[in-house]
């Protein structure tokens, strides 16, 4: 199915999981599915960044594996991890066979000899952990790995995840080299933090999503909250580009303004005043010096 | 269709864009994909695969729209990109187009085709040798001109560096005083920050990871110890240390902003503040006879604007001269009593105090409450005492002054500095092995001239034996 999607059908489908793609996000979509590609995305906070990689997982029908990136995450965490455990575990539970084993052994350099040949035993897919990245390689089926805010993590953490974007396999020493059964498409987010290394961006494509145009944002709004009104959401819209131009400390962005309309429906309201926007600010503006410039901006433009 | 793409890519890199061969294979890769459909889209694809950074989006349109606009004379339902590889490949007597454009453009080949068909090619290999391209000519010959100046672009490696050659501060400096000229900072100038700043990490780290490692060492966490062994039947595979807490180190900044120094002051704060989260705590405020903090203006206010409001005198008025006496003041009365954590103090002038009150006193005082003093001037030390220059006066109350006239001295500076705090903050064998490591380092005398200062010159005017400039 999946090698016969078009542009076109990306855009479909991504709204039928409630997601309103432009052209660019659906591009990118489309050829990070054909060429096996990972997407790098930026842009600011609550633009749908993480919300693409969702509506995609669904809609595709791809399982997500997601990694939450903070600062100090390592390969234990991202990959793969050994369970020590449990190799206890079983070395303590099998003492008998072992000593069975080692029993007929003349001495101590042949009773090494003959564990060392069994050390594959406990070196084996039995005993790893399968962290996100691993585990999206291993999926039978073809998934979808979101790497989030990759920007909170280091930079050796990034050089890490090199071998994996690029050639989708995992190097574990004991075990060799684990290539992925289906490549999973991956979605890499950043806030831009901090700067991701070229070496990274040069393996991914790279999407900006910035704030919405205007008939998109409606379209977003309405898709989420149909019954919003279509001059209401369009109002909201309106003051919302607005609000943005303000420079805010946070500026609301499309998660603020599908709030908002949450908001605005259970209320049940049916056009913006400036009343209305001085009632429900704390959902657009989320610092206290921004409360004010919001608020003052509705008694000028609403009356 | 190669062909457009590795030109494009090198108008592109011409623009300081860069773009690994990889990224070019894959925007033909993707260009196959989809099939050549409208200019919108193209530009899309393209953008997708050979931009990989936001600040680079801007110029990529400007690159695509000077690349691609020469069509616009053409009807505009034609498949531009397509016409264009046509055009191409018929200038070099190609006729191969490629399979998916064929089924389009087989039979009309539109109008530019036509006239570019009466053209052969020894008429191009002259046109070749024309450097001088009449703007307003907007006819096929000067396209093809234009393709040619790009292809023996393309021939030539892409140069990274170049867009850093040239050192910011060192142009602006050495181009005089230039009074009352705006300073805002271009792009490249930001991403010749950029790299300056990282350029500084990578140098730091190797002392700050080792550093860190050091920060396990301590009394056994019996506590946690115990916990993370827990699965391991209480063996003690992984041992917890108890670590000391260890904060940013904080920096407080004061930097003229007038005229005499306002190339080294603007520099300065765009270092610090590239830097601001990534080691430091820092908090700047700007002066000329004002005072006012800038810190959170910084942090979220883009640099440009920022630098154009100091500029317009919107957050200190920059009419009057400054007055370094009356900065100290007012700095005690509204600032000193909220300095937490012994912070390091920079301050940033040239110490011309137009002839008013020194107020050096106060001075005394903010260096009892920081860890360590830093003046940094643009003047060379043989005018430190001429006319109004009370750098000698205030000099003897720093821990060091330094004379800073490009970035790689600033950053140098800086670099030093960081490592002095974080040196004073580690452990005391490591404090032993630094103070080892820069004793066996020796200065040249090049060094001398280059940095302004020798840290072997004995102090000549040291009333504490504090300073050592």
């Amino acid at each position: 199915m999946v090698s016969m999607i078009t542009q076109q059908a990306v855009t479909d489908f991504l709204k039928a999981g409630g997601y309103i793609a432009d052209d660019a996000i659906a591009t990118a979509v489309f050829l990070a599915i054909r060429m096996e590609k990972p997407i790098l995305i930026e842009g600011p906070p609550g633009v749908g960044k993480t919300g693409l990689a969702k509506a995609l997982s669904s809609a595709l029908d791809f399982p997500l594996e997601r990694l939450q990136c903070y600062e100090g995450i390592d390969e234990g965490k991202a990959l793969y991890d050994w369970e020590y455990g449990k190799q206890l575990l079983y070395t303590q539970l099998l003492r008998t066979q072992l000593d069975n084993y080692l029993s007929v052994s003349a001495d101590l350099r042949e009773a090494v000899e003959r564990l060392s040949a069994e050390e594959s035993l406990f070196f084996s897919e039995n005993f790893l952990v399968q962290r996100p990245v691993l585990r999206s390689f291993m999926s039978q089926k073809r998934s979808l790995l979101l790497i989030d805010e990759i920007d909170r993590s280091d930079d050796e953490f990034e050089a890490l995840l090199l071998e994996c974007l690029s050639d989708f396999q995992v190097s574990i020493p004991e075990l060799g080299v684990i290539e992925a059964k289906r490549k999973p498409l991956v979605i890499l987010t950043s806030n831009g933090t901090r700067m991701i290394s070229d070496a990274l961006r040069r393996r991914c494509l790279y999407l900006y999503i910035g704030y919405p145009e205007l008939d998109r944002e409606v379209a977003i709004v309405r898709s989420k909250f149909p019954d919003i009104c279509e001059n209401l959401a369009q109002q909201m819209v309106e003051f919302l580009n607005k609000v943005r131009e303000l420079n805010l400390r946070k500026p609301p962005s499309v998660s603020e303004a599908l709030d908002w309309a949450q908001v605005l429906s259970i209320m049940k309201v049916n056009s913006l005043t400036a009343e209305v926007v001085a009632g429900t600010v704390g959902v657009i503006a989320k610092h206290q010096s921004d409360l004010q410039k919001v608020t003052e901006l509705a008694s000028q433009e609403l009356g | 269709m190669e062909q457009i793409i590795t030109r494009f890519v090198a108008a592109l890199r011409e623009s300081g864009i860069r773009v690994s061969p990889g990224e070019s294979l894959d925007a033909v890769q993707a260009l196959g994909l989809c099939g050549i459909k409208e200019r919108r889209a193209s530009r899309e694809l393209l953008r997708l695969t050979l931009v990989k950074n936001v600040n680079d989006i801007p110029t990529f349109n400007e690159v695509f729209n000077r690349y691609f606009n020469r069509f616009q004379f053409v009807d505009p339902q034609e498949d531009l990109p397509a016409l264009m590889d046509a055009v191409i490949n018929e200038m070099e007597g190609e006729f191969t187009y490629l399979n998916e454009l064929k089924d389009d453009h087989d039979d009309e080949p539109g109008p530019l085709i036509k006239i570019d068909s009466e053209i052969n090619p020894e008429d191009l290999a002259e046109l070749k040798s024309l450097t001088e391209i009449d703007p307003d000519d907007n006819d096929g010959t000067e396209l093809m001109v234009q393709m040619k100046g790009y292809r023996e672009k393309a021939k030539k490696p892409p140069r990274p560096t170049r867009r850093y050659t040239q050192n910011p501060l060192t142009i602006e400096l050495n181009k005089g005083n230039s009074y009352g000229s705006r300073i805002t900072f271009t792009v490249e100038e930001q991403a010749a920050m950029q790299d300056v700043v990282s350029k500084m990490m990578l140098r730091l780290r190797k002392d700050m990871r080792r550093m860190k490692n050091n920060q396990n060492r301590g009394k056994l966490h019996v506590k946690r110890t115990i916990q993370k062994n827990y699965r391991h039947d209480m063996v003690p595979f992984h041992v917890v240390m108890r670590r000391k807490r260890r904060e940013k180190p904080r920096l407080v900044v004061l930097c003229d902003v007038s005229f005499s120094v306002s190339h080294a002051s603007r520099f300065m704060l765009l270092l610090l503040h590239t830097l601001h989260n990534q080691l430091l705590d820092v908090r700047s405020f700007i002066y000329n006879r004002d005072l006012a903090e800038i810190t959170e203006l910084l942090a979220n206010m883009p640099v440009n604007d920022l630098m154009e409001a100091i500029d317009t005198g919107d957050i200190v008025d920059l009419d009057e001269n400054s007055s370094f006496g009356e900065v100290f003041l007012k700095f005690k009365t509204k600032h000193l009593e909220n300095l937490r954590g012994r912070p390091a103090f920079i301050i940033l002038g040239d110490g011309r105090n137009n002839y008013g009150e020194a107020n050096d006193w106060v001075l005394d005082e903010i260096r009892e409450k920081s860890r360590y003093m830093l003046w940094l001037t643009p003047e060379e030390r043989e005018t430190w005492s001429r006319g109004d220059c009370l750098m000698d006066i205030y000099g003897s109350y720093c821990d060091k002054v330094e004379v800073v006239k490009t970035v790689d001295d600033l950053s140098l500076v800086v670099e030093d500095l960081l490592r002095d705090i974080y040196a004073d903050q580690a452990h005391p064998i490591d404090r032993k092995l630094l103070r080892e490591a820069k004793a066996a380092e020796t200065y040249s005398s090049e060094d001398y001239y280059r940095r302004g200062t020798n840290a072997d010159t004995k102090p000549t005017f040291d009333p504490d034996g504090r300073s050592h400039w």
